[in-house]
């Protein structure tokens, strides 16, 4: 049997933990430039006038008039919490998988139970007993029917208590003719319009289409959920990811920017970020895309956008020679008189540091033996993020960053930002000690 | 039911039993070992199968790394309790509330201090965690 826990309103709820001022109020977690509600939590869910994925300065008002409480993301903390919730799960069993920042799949394979049930309210408890985040554990034979549970859990909390499990037969049917098709995980909206069109609309439905047909329309990939929504596990239990096969950075300024210099220095930085994570994956970039854009939302800007590739002479992973080849790029893409929001990089083409293959002129380097790459990961890593840093990078980022106003502390990563214990304001000595 | 890790609650209590005695005796040494080479170029040392790695306080006072935080006090509302300006409380929050003991807590949607009432039903706060320690910097 398989788990899937999943934090309930995940950042807003990283939130919560720390400000029991705000719990059973409605709270939002706005994207990386505080550009948009990207998180809500259940009470600013049922306000159907807040909508997710809306650019904040047009809903503002709503969000005031609703008392609804808006933070900026804050990842640090985010990325800690979950942390915290993985290392409690693997003290369930020693097979987690994590599969995103608030959810994980927990394998119960060869381990003796009496009851999943219990199991899965004991998962629930100690995480948040741990931790102070609420989480739902759906529990079922196989990773699609989990994940089905997990969302049953969540909408029936009222009556399961945010734990489901599927286990016997009886169960399984009746998820699956609860379950619209468009909620079953891996069915994109393209194949749960077609599905629709010939009359499917719940997964039971679904599961009742010959294999044939599914292989033939949806390709293997359909034929694995349509088995495992009937039980059989067929998609693997991976504890390792993937290396990433893009990796990518943009965010937008803190204030519009003209002038090319301030630009590349922006630039510089995002080479920079993205060149520590290939590094630390062991990879190489062979592409580099960099784009730049102006303000789509402002009426009164020239708009501007344009991003170009650039094939590298050899695959590399190194921040000099990214930053050089990505101010050329830049370059070639920027043009002077308009008023830029956002600069981006994206490396692409990643391959293992071993795979690089020299050409007529040099020999693929030896990365482990770069002593100028590995210094320098080792200071920052040791003294904080750039502690060293390429003299393109600049010293104005503050001038260019954009400035989280909504930020709550980093709690458990600064220590000068820790979870402030003041005298309670209602209390003031009144009780007579 | 078997559960392959051993609840993190169970183990802070254990640990915590493990206090160092008044009397200036010890009570149950945790066993610690660190194996290396010696690096002496002359003799090697006496102590090659003696070595320990340093206290490291992280490791002495946080017991449960995953349940643990860290709140700073403001103002001296809590002296009564030998809580001063300033202090940083270490709470694990996977400890029972056991009778007696410190805690931080919620009344009123507010972050308290309390000590934990003998009789806690009748008693309207929320217990968010133990105090395990205080660290006062003194001047």
């Amino acid at each position: 049997m398989i788990a899937l826990v999943d934090c309930n309103s995940f950042y807003a709820s990283c939130e919560q933990v720390f400000r029991p001022d705000l719990w059973g109020t409605p709270v939002v977690v706005l994207s990386n430039n505080d550009g948009c509600v990207i998180a809500a939590n259940k009470e600013a869910k049922a306000l159907s006038e807040i909508p997710m994925f809306e650019p904040v300065f047009k809903i503002k008002k709503q969000l005031t008039d609703n008392n609804v409480t808006f933070f900026s993301s804050n990842y640090t903390l985010y990325g800690e919490m979950s942390q915290r919730v993985m290392n409690v799960l693997k003290t369930f069993s020693p097979q987690v998988e994590i599969y995103s920042i608030d959810e994980a799949f927990v394998d119960f394979a060869g381990m003796k139970y009496s009851s999943l049930e219990d199991y899965g309210h004991c998962i629930r408890k100690t995480v948040y007993r741990s931790t102070g985040l609420p989480v739902g554990v759906g529990v079922a034979p196989t990773k699609v029917l989990a994940k089905l549970a997990n969302k049953i859990s969540k909408k029936f909390a009222h009556i399961n208590n945010n734990v489901c499990v599927i286990d016997t037969e009886e169960k399984r049917i009746k998820a699956l003719k609860w379950a619209k098709i468009n909620d079953v995980w891996g069915i994109g909206g393209k194949h749960a319009k077609r599905l629709q069109n010939i009359g499917v609309f719940t997964a039971y439905e679904f599961t009742q289409l010959p294999e044939e047909w599914v292989r033939k329309n949806m390709t293997v990939v359909g034929v694995r959920i349509w088995n495992e929504l009937r039980g059989t596990s067929c998609i693997e239990f991976k504890t390792l990811p993937k290396p990433r096969k893009g990796i990518a950075t943009a965010k937008s300024f803190g204030k519009k920017l003209e002038d090319l210099g301030m630009i590349m220095e922006a630039c510089s930085y995002y080479i920079s970020e993205v060149t520590e994570i290939l590094r630390a994956q062991k990879s190489c970039a062979t592409y580099l895309q960099v784009f730049l854009h102006t303000n789509y939302f402002s009426d009164r800007d020239k708009q501007y956008s344009k991003s170009i590739t650039i094939t590298l002479a050899m695959p590399t992973c190194d921040t000099f020679v990214l930053i050089y080849e990505a101010k050329k790029a830049l370059e070639l893409i920027y043009k002077p008189g308009y008023r830029y929001k956002k600069v981006g990089v994206c490396l692409s083409g990643i391959i293992p540091q071993e795979y690089v293959q020299g050409n007529l002129f040099h020999a693929p380097p030896k990365w482990n033996k770069n002593e100028l790459l590995k210094t320098f990961d080792a200071i920052n890593k040791k003294y904080g993020k750039s502690t060293v840093f390429s003299a393109l990078v600049g010293t104005r980022v503050k001038e260019w960053e954009l400035i989280k106003e909504d930020r709550s502390p980093r709690y458990t990563t600064q220590w000068k930002e820790l979870l402030k214990v003041k005298a309670k304001k209602n209390l003031q000595k009144t009780e007579g000690f | 039911m078997t559960h392959l890790g051993i609840p993190s609650s169970a183990l802070s209590n254990i640990f915590l039993q493990m206090k160092t005695l008044s009397s200036g005796k010890l009570g149950k040494i945790q066993k610690r070992h660190n194996p290396e080479p010696s690096r002496q170029t002359g003799f090697p040392s006496a102590a090659t199968h003696y070595t320990e790695p340093p206290i490291d306080l992280h490791k002495e006072l946080v017991l449960n790394r995953d349940a643990t935080f860290f709140a700073r006090i403001e103002g001296d509302e809590f002296k009564e309790y030998d809580i001063q300006d300033g202090d940083v409380l270490i709470i694990d929050r996977s400890l029972s509330a056991v009778s007696n003991r410190l805690a931080l807590t919620i009344v009123d949607g507010e972050f308290t201090v309390l000590r934990i009432p003998k009789k806690q039903v009748g008693s309207e706060f929320i217990l968010w965690g133990i105090i395990t320690y205080i660290i006062h910097y003194v001047q």
